[in-house]
C-alpha cells in the first residue's frame, strides 16, 4: 500500500450519519407531502390559470397606480408606495434610537457579565414576537393605520438591532478609551472622542441593513390594517383583482429594489 | 469652515465633515415621511391596549386555567404540520437554490450574459414577500399545507440563492485550477475543489434559513396557509385567551429552534 492509499483507508467513515440524516429529512418532506391534500384536478389547472393570471397582471391598471379617476389619491399606489417607505425609515429610526440603550444595557464591555445577560434576555424577548402577531397586538391600541405600522416596526427592530449594536460595542478596542482617561478626559469627551468615531460606520451600516429589511415587511404589515401597501394586496388577491395586484407588485418590486441598491451602495461606502 | 494659522505661517482649513450633510437628509426625510404618518388621537386607545394584552394571558370569563394550558393540546398537529412545512419548504427551496447559485457565481461563470440575468431574477424572486407568496399559493393549490410548502420553498429559493452564490465566490480558487491543470474535468475540479469548501457553509446556512422560516411560517396560516397561523386567525376575534395560549406555544417553540439553530451552527463552524 502506498502512503496516499494508507491516508485515504483512515479517512473517517461519515456516510452512516450522513446516511441518517438524509433519511429523516426525506421523511419529513414526505411526511408533509401526505399532510396536505393534493388535488390532481386542479395541478392541471394550474398552468393554465398561470398564463391568465399572469396576462392580466402585466395589464397593470393606470389609474389605480396614480390614484385618480374612481380611485382618491389616498388609495393610488403612489400614495401607499411612500406611505410604506414611511413606516420602514420611521420605525427604522425609532428602532435604531431605541435600541441603543439596549445595547449598552446588553455589551459587557460596559455592563459586566451579569447585567448584560439581564439586557440579552430583553433583547431576545423582543425579538421572538414575529412582526405580524406584533402589528395584530399594537393594533388594538393605536387603531388601523400607519402609526401602527411604524411602532410595530420599531419595537421588532430594538430586539434586531441591540442585539448587532450590543455585538459591534463589545467587539471595539479599548485601547483608545485608556488613553483618553490617561490624558484626563471626562466621560463625555470618552464617549465623544472615544467609543462614538469607533462604532458609528458600524451602528450605521446595520441600521441601514435593517432598513432594506423592514421596507420589506412593511409591505405586508397592511395585511393586520397596520397601514402601507399589504391591505390592498391582499384584498385584491383575495377578490382575483389581478391587475390591481399586478400594479401593486410592480410597485413593491421597485421599491424593495431602489432600497437594496442605496442601501448597499451606502454601505459599501462606510465600510 | 474655520481656518488655523499654524506657527509656522501655514494656514489649514479644517475639512466639512460630512456628518452635517447626512443628518440633514435624514431630518428631510423624517419630515416629509411624518406627513404619510397620520398622528390621530382619537383612535389612540391605550388603555384598551392593556386590556387585550390582560385578556390574552388570563383565562376568558367562565374558563380556568386548566382550559387556558388545556387548549395547548389542540395544537400539536398545527404545530407539527408548520415544522414540516418550514423543514420540507427549506429542504426544497435550498436544493433548487443550488443550480442558480453556481450560475450566478462570478468566478464560476465567468461571462457576464449568464451571471447579470441570473443575479437580476433572483433579486425580482426576492423582493416578493412571502405572505404574498403563501396567499398566491392558497389561490392556486388551495388551502392547508400544501400552499405553505410552496410559499416557503420560493422564499428559501430567494435568500440562499443569493447567500450561497456569494459564499462560493469567496472561494480559494487555487485548488480547482490546480486540478484542472492535472486534467480533471470541470465538474470534477468543482467536485473535488469547490464543493468541500461550500458544503458547511451551506449546511449552516440551511439551518439559519430554516430558523427564519419556522418564524415566517408560524404566520402564514394567517392567510390560510396550513399551520398554527390558522388558530391564530381563528381565535383574534373572540377568544383571545386561545391566542394567547397559542402565542405562548409559538414562542417556545421559536425559541428552541433558535437554540437548536445556534448550538448546531456553532458546531459546524
Amino acid at each position: 500500500m502506498t502512503n496516499a492509499e494508507r491516508m485515504l483507508a483512515r479517512k473517517p467513515k461519515t456516510w452512516i450519519m450522513n446516511g441518517i440524516f438524509t433519511a429523516i429529512v426525506l421523511i419529513a418532506v414526505i411526511i408533509s407531502f401526505q399532510g396536505s391534500s393534493i388535488n390532481l384536478l386542479r395541478l392541471q389547472t394550474i398552468g393554465i390559470n398561470l398564463r391568465i393570471i399572469g396576462r392580466q397582471m402585466i395589464d397593470i391598471n393606470v389609474d389605480f397606480f396614480f390614484g385618480r379617476g374612481v380611485y382618491s389619491f389616498q388609495e393610488g399606489v403612489i400614495y401607499l408606495t411612500i406611505e410604506t417607505l414611511a413606516i420602514g425609515f420611521l420605525g427604522t429610526l425609532v428602532g435604531a434610537v431605541l435600541a441603543l440603550p439596549f445595547s449598552f444595557l446588553a455589551s459587557k464591555n460596559i455592563v459586566g457579565h451579569k447585567v448584560a445577560k439581564v439586557g440579552e434576555a430583553i433583547l431576545v424577548a423582543i425579538r421572538v414576537f414575529p412582526e405580524i402577531i406584533l402589528a395584530l397586538v399594537i393594533v388594538k391600541g393605536f387603531g388601523m393605520n400607519a402609526l401602527t405600522g411604524m411602532l410595530t416596526i420599531g419595537i421588532h427592530s430594538i430586539g434586531m438591532l441591540g442585539k448587532l449594536f450590543s455585538e459591534t460595542i463589545d467587539n471595539m478596542d479599548k485601547s483608545s478609551l485608556e488613553a483618553l482617561e490617561a490624558v484626563g478626559a471626562t466621560t463625555l469627551t470618552k464617549i465623544r472622542y472615544g467609543i462614538l468615531p469607533q462604532i458609528l460606520a458600524d451602528l450605521s451600516s446595520i441600521t441601514l441593513y435593517r432598513l432594506d429589511i423592514n421596507v420589506r415587511s412593511a409591505t405586508v404589515l397592511g395585511i393586520v390594517g397596520a397601514g402601507g401597501l399589504g391591505a390592498s394586496m391582499i384584498l385584491s388577491a383575495e377578490n382575483s383583482n389581478w391587475d390591481i395586484l399586478g400594479t401593486i407588485m410592480i410597485a413593491i418590486i421597485i421599491m424593495v429594489l431602489t432600497v437594496d441598491m442605496i442601501s448597499s451602495r451606502l454601505r459599501s461606502k462606510l465600510v | 469652515m474655520t481656518k488655523f494659522t499654524l506657527q509656522n505661517g501655514k494656514t489649514i482649513v479644517k475639512p466639512f465633515n460630512k456628518i452635517w450633510l447626512i443628518l440633514g437628509i435624514v431630518t428631510a426625510l423624517v419630515v416629509i415621511f411624518s406627513f404619510f404618518i397620520k398622528f390621530e388621537p382619537r383612535l389612540i386607545n391605550l388603555s384598551e391596549l392593556g386590556v387585550i394584552i390582560k385578556k390574552m394571558f388570563t383565562p376568558k370569563a367562565g374558563r380556568t386555567w386548566g382550559d387556558y394550558f388545556g387548549f395547548i393540546n389542540n395544537l400539536w398537529e398545527p404545530l407539527i404540520s408548520t415544522i414540516e412545512m418550514s423543514l420540507a419548504g427549506t429542504v426544497i427551496g435550498s436544493l433548487m437554490a443550488v443550480p442558480v447559485a453556481i450560475l450566478a457565481a462570478k468566478n464560476i461563470f465567468k461571462s457576464q450574459w449568464v451571471y447579470v440575468p441570473v443575479r437580476f431574477f433572483m433579486n425580482l424572486i426576492r423582493t416578493i414577500p412571502a405572505m404574498l407568496l403563501a396567499v398566491l399559493a392558497v389561490y392556486f393549490v388551495g388551502i392547508g399545507v400544501l400552499s405553505g410548502v410552496i410559499a416557503i420553498t420560493l422564499f428559501t429559493f430567494g435568500i440562499m440563492s443569493k447567500m450561497l452564490y456569494e459564499v462560493i465566490e469567496t472561494v480559494d480558487m487555487s485548488p480547482y485550477e490546480a486540478l484542472e491543470s492535472t486534467g480533471a474535468s470541470k465538474v470534477q475540479a468543482f467536485r473535488y475543489a469547490v464543493f468541500p469548501q461550500v458544503f458547511p457553509v451551506f449546511l449552516s446556512y440551511l439551518i439559519y434559513i430554516f430558523e427564519i422560516n419556522v418564524r415566517a411560517s408560524a404566520i402564514l396560516g394567517y392567510v390560510g396557509a396550513g399551520g398554527i397561523g390558522m388558530i391564530i386567525k381563528d381565535n383574534i376575534l373572540y377568544n383571545y385567551d386561545r391566542v394567547g395560549a397559542t402565542l405562548i406555544l409559538m414562542l417556545v417553540v421559536i425559541l428552541a429552534v433558535q437554540f437548536f439553530s445556534n448550538y448546531v451552527r456553532g458546531k459546524l463552524q
